[in-house]
């Protein structure tokens, strides 16, 4: 990292005589040429701090070679007269403090005197930039070995600060622009001037929240513990570049640092965060403890690219999953002849799962054993449904079947024109569906005859859901619609691409995901959006909703979990591949079958894993549950029955 | 009545069946109501007895320079659309507080044009695509979306127009029964529902943070000396950063406060639900609240919104 000195004003060519008339009470800035006190001239400015302006400037006392300095202006502008006195006892109490002190890291003071309404303090002169600036110029994080020196420098220098006789010094105003870095690397405290006051005017102010300040500072409390706390801030911010300024006062909790920064390691990121102890006791008990601790991580424990954290999206897990996976194992399963694409549905000790073999298979729940199995004429994608005794499920080969759930026998078939990937949606004594052939169908459970159908513009493979007498599904050109029970259009809603995802309905909101990348809360009433969420790939999976969560899954490779009134993510966890089907939850549980091949098990509040199951093929169906298992179709042609 | 209907209308049927005196008292023709500046809403003469309420959405809007200030820095706006045909999209409502800061007249400017330019906002982007039936679609923003960039571009305005001033902004948009909120600042939208207070909006200020991490106690809070100071405003700071969203299921009855701190910061939760409780008409109850905080100093610009939703 190369230290250009910007902050270096050239000096203009002819560097001549001219005294200018002093400054008595000049308004703004001091312009370049001026001479204070017929000894330094002013060349530029450097900076402009809360006071006045901090200028370059040129030691006339040594004419023959360019001695620069620092001068720090501090313009008294108060017009009450106690804060008048208070203005200037601070002033004095900067100078001489600064000229007590002797250490390599504070700069030098070489004069202090006052013309007019200002105050000057001649500087030793500094090349460098402050960490601020450095964190500016910078595209990404500073090194963490850097950082760590320099941590262990400021450390050194407060240390000195904090022990000086017969009063300690508190620095009170740590924060990276106060810390500069010069051109041999070394940091240099800078703005030793204390005056901030709280104007207690009536009414609001706004702060321009100091972001470093500890708590206590706010009660009028100050303590060496409070440049403990500045400091911690200060790191935090630079070993996260996120401006504590810009943030909730004291919420750096919420900002943990290796969220931000995986090359940081935890031991270091733990120092940090007990300097940020909101309780002064809790943080180191002197400054000395800390530089301790941040020398004890050593330079080895600060490579770059060492990962020590797992990251809370799940990546890095496998160790505790080779423990886990130990412990799941299969109460069952069942092989197929094909693969299984879609969602069994238990009732009554009977798990019915469809798979591309065309066959509607009845097992045992608990044994797995077979009951019966119906032969369909095409592969089945769509989910099977009982009611009322009978089996409902499309086939690619175009038909509805109603099966007899005992029996397995036929009892009816509906015909239609293309083939049919949704799974049909029983209510109201209808079964409804849709198709390829761009109809929504609304068929009498009982017999099979048709009472309505609906025509969209495009193939139907979202299944429809009805709730509180509106029926709801999506089509492939990414229309979708909210009719009413007698096929009536009640509302649509356009969406840009497919929406193949099924929905599902909540407290008269309802769900779905589409091809854009977005999962959509509709009002039910009227299709208005209420809100939506971007996931990073198209969402084909449909929605559950449990305990004011959305989960969801999206070919991200991430499921979601989302507030179901407000669509905020709560937590999310990644899976390492594609995730095309839907979540369930169960029991506090959340199940989903990622491409990856495996089932998750997540706590459904907090996102952490409990196992996962591994098949041999991608997973591309839901899983369903009941009775304390949960049932899990593969591609790799089985059913699977797992322990909740 | 076919299935059809059933959608469409707002099932007045219903309605008739529960239908019982209204409870709406209205203050007395002799009982004066001291004027307002900028006017108010009047209540209208009891109805008939006969009539069946409409589902309609209720308000009252009152704003007061309090005792001490010699101006008044806040700023209020409302917007109601209610369409009462066969056809009607549900009713829409737009409530806005804000509460500006800053020397000379920075304050009342910065909180008007905060609140204007949010409102400006709102209306092209959702009020007025209902009005023109705008085919529902993803092309359309969602209100939390339209929200979150009104506020940026309040701020953005407010930085230009009134550089030296800020404002805090409270915005609350009811559709149907869902509400949503957008804040900045240390104004607050309470919603009561069955005698139960909820604050909804987080108040963004350096005493509220203190207590939030155990540093003030409530109490203490309340006393803070600078307890007007914020850590985010509309027109201060860099960047706007994280404006707080919030999304609420509205029940039958429910009611929505907004205020300033010249009333919440004076008159206590447990006093203002007292006076929103007893008090049937809702502009008669905002008024009841400017006075309630006149009454306890009026040290601030003092400024109410209470919007009732229908039963």
């Amino acid at each position: 990292m190369a230290y250009d000195e910007t902050r270096y004003i050239q000096e203009p060519e002819d560097p001549s005589q001219s005294q200018q008339p002093l400054a008595t009470s000049y308004e703004g800035t001091l312009q370049p040429e001026l001479v204070l006190r017929g000894r330094y001239r002013i060349q530029g400015v450097l900076g402009v701090g809360g006071m006045g302006a901090v200028y370059q400037a040129r030691d006339l006392n040594f004419p023959e070679v360019t001695k620069l300095c620092a001068v720090k202006e501090m313009i008294n502008l108060a017009n009450d007269p106690a804060m008048r006195e208070t203005t200037i006892r601070n002033f004095q109490r900067e100078a001489n403090i600064l000229a007590t002190l002797n250490h390599p890291a504070i700069p030098e003071i070489f004069d202090f005197f006052s013309e007019g309404n200002r105050a000057y303090l001649v500087l030793e002169f500094i090349r460098g930039k402050d960490l601020e600036a450095l964190m500016n110029i910078a595209d990404g994080f500073l090194p963490v070995e850097q950082v760590r020196q320099w941590a262990i420098e400021i450390c050194d220098v407060l240390g000195y600060l904090h022990s000086r006789q017969p009063e300690p010094v508190v620095f009170r105003d740590m924060k990276p622009s106060n810390v500069m870095i010069d051109q041999f690397k070394k940091i240099r405290l800078i703005d030793f001037g204390i005056a901030k006051t709280f104007d207690v005017t009536k009414g609001h102010t706004m702060i321009g929240t100091e972001g470093y300040s500890p708590p206590e500072q706010y009660r009028g409390e100050v303590s060496p513990q409070s440049d403990i706390y500045a400091l911690g801030a200060s790191l935090h911010h630079v070993l996260t570049r996120r401006d504590p300024r810009l943030e909730p006062p004291f919420s750096f909790e919420n900002r943990p640092i290796s969220l931000f920064n995986p090359d940081v390691p935890e031991a270091f990121a733990e120092i940090v965060n007990r300097a940020l102890a909101y309780e002064p006791q809790e943080r180191f008990a002197a400054i000395d403890e800390m530089k301790v601790a941040l020398e004890a991580l050593g330079s080895g424990g600060v490579r770059p690219g060492l990962s020590q954290v797992i990251s809370p999206d799940g990546a890095g897990i496998s160790e505790r999953l080779s423990m886990a996976a130990g412990e799941v194992l299969a109460v069952w399963q069942f092989q197929v002849e094909d693969e299984i694409r879609s969602t069994p549905f238990v009732e009554k000790g009977v798990v019915y799962i469809g798979a591309y073999d065309n066959n509607l298979w009845a097992l045992d729940a608990k044994e797995g054993s077979l009951v019966w199995k119906y032969p369909t004429e095409g592969g089945i994608a769509s989910d099977p449904t009982v009611e009322a005794g009978y089996v409902f499920v499309g086939s690619e080969d175009r038909i509805l079947y109603a099966v007899d759930a005992r029996s397995g026998r036929v009892q009816w078939t509906y015909i239609t024109n293309g083939r049919i990937y949704t799974s049909p949606c029983v209510a109201l004594g209808h079964v409804f569906f849709g198709s390829d052939d761009h109809n929504l169908y609304a068929v009498k459970a009982a017999n099979g005859r048709l009472n309505w159908t609906f025509e969209a513009q495009s193939p139907i493979r979202s299944s429809p859901f009805v709730s509180d007498e509106m029926l709801y599904f999506g089509t492939e050109t990414g229309d979708f619609y909210g009719l009413a029970p007698d096929g009536e259009m009640v509302w649509r809603f356009k969406a840009r691409r497919a929406i193949s995802s099924s929905p599902t309905v909540n407290e008269g909101l309802v769900y779905f995901g589409s091809n854009d990348w977005n999962v959509y809360a509709l009002d039910g009433e009227n299709g208005f959006t209420v809100w939506r969420f971007r996931a990073q790939r198209p969402v084909y999976s449909s929605p559950a909703y449990s305990n004011g969560k959305i989960y969801v899954g999206s070919v991200d490779g991430h499921l979601y979990a989302l507030d179901a009134l407000n669509g905020r993510e709560i937590w999310k966890y990644k899976t390492e591949d594609q995730i095309t089907s839907s979540p369930l939850v169960y029991m506090g549980v959340v199940y989903v079958g990622s491409i990856d091949k495996y089932l998750y098990a997540l706590n459904a509040e907090t996102g952490d894993l409990l196992w996962r199951f591994g098949t041999e093929g991608p997973i591309v169906s839901s899983p369903a549950a009941d009775d304390g298992l949960v049932y899990i179709g593969s591609t790799d042609n089985r059913l699977y029955a797992l322990k909740a | 009545m076919s299935i059809w209907d059933f959608f469409r209308r707002p099932r007045p049927d219903k309605k008739k069946e529960k239908h019982v005196e209204p409870e709406v008292e209205v203050a007395e023709p002799a009982q004066q109501i001291p004027p307002i500046p900028g006017g108010q809403t009047r209540p209208l003469p009891p109805l008939e007895e006969s009539r069946p309420m409409p589902a309609r959405l209720k308000y009252g809007q009152a704003t007061d320079v309090g005792m001490e200030r010699s101006g008044n820095q806040d700023a209020l706006l409302t917007l109601s659309g209610i369409i009462e045909s066969a056809d009607s999209p549900p009713p829409f409502g737009m409530f806005v507080v804000a509460d500006g800061m800053g020397g000379h007249t920075d304050g009342e400017r910065a909180s008007f044009v905060a609140a204007t330019t949010l409102a400006r906002h709102v209306t092209n982007l959702v009020y007025l695509p209902m009005l023109a039936e705008q085919e529902l679609s993803s092309d359309q923003p969602t209100i939390p979306e339209v929200l979150e960039e009104a506020m940026q571009e309040a701020d953005r305005r407010v930085k230009a127009r009134v550089p030296e001033g800020g404002t805090t902004l409270t915005a609350a948009i009811i559709y149907r029964n869902l509400l949503y909120i957008a804040h900045v600042g240390d104004s607050r939208a309470y919603l009561i529902n069955d005698g139960n207070m909820e604050l909804i909006t987080r108040d963004h200020s350096l005493a509220r943070r203190l207590q939030e991490i155990g540093h003030l106690t409530p109490d203490e809070a309340e006393a803070y000396p600078q307890k007007n100071v914020l850590y985010r405003a509309i027109g201060q700071g860099d960047m706007l950063e994280d404006v707080d969203r919030a999304t609420r299921r509205l029940l039958p009855g429910s009611q929505l406060l907004l205020c300033s701190d010249g009333l919440w910061g004076v008159v206590n939760d447990q006093a203002i639900l007292k006076i929103i409780e007893e008090t049937a008409d809702v502009q008669e109850a905002c008024d009841r609240l400017i006075a309630a905080a006149n009454q306890a100093g009026g040290p601030d610009n003092i400024t109410a919104v209470l919007v009732q939703m229908p039963l």
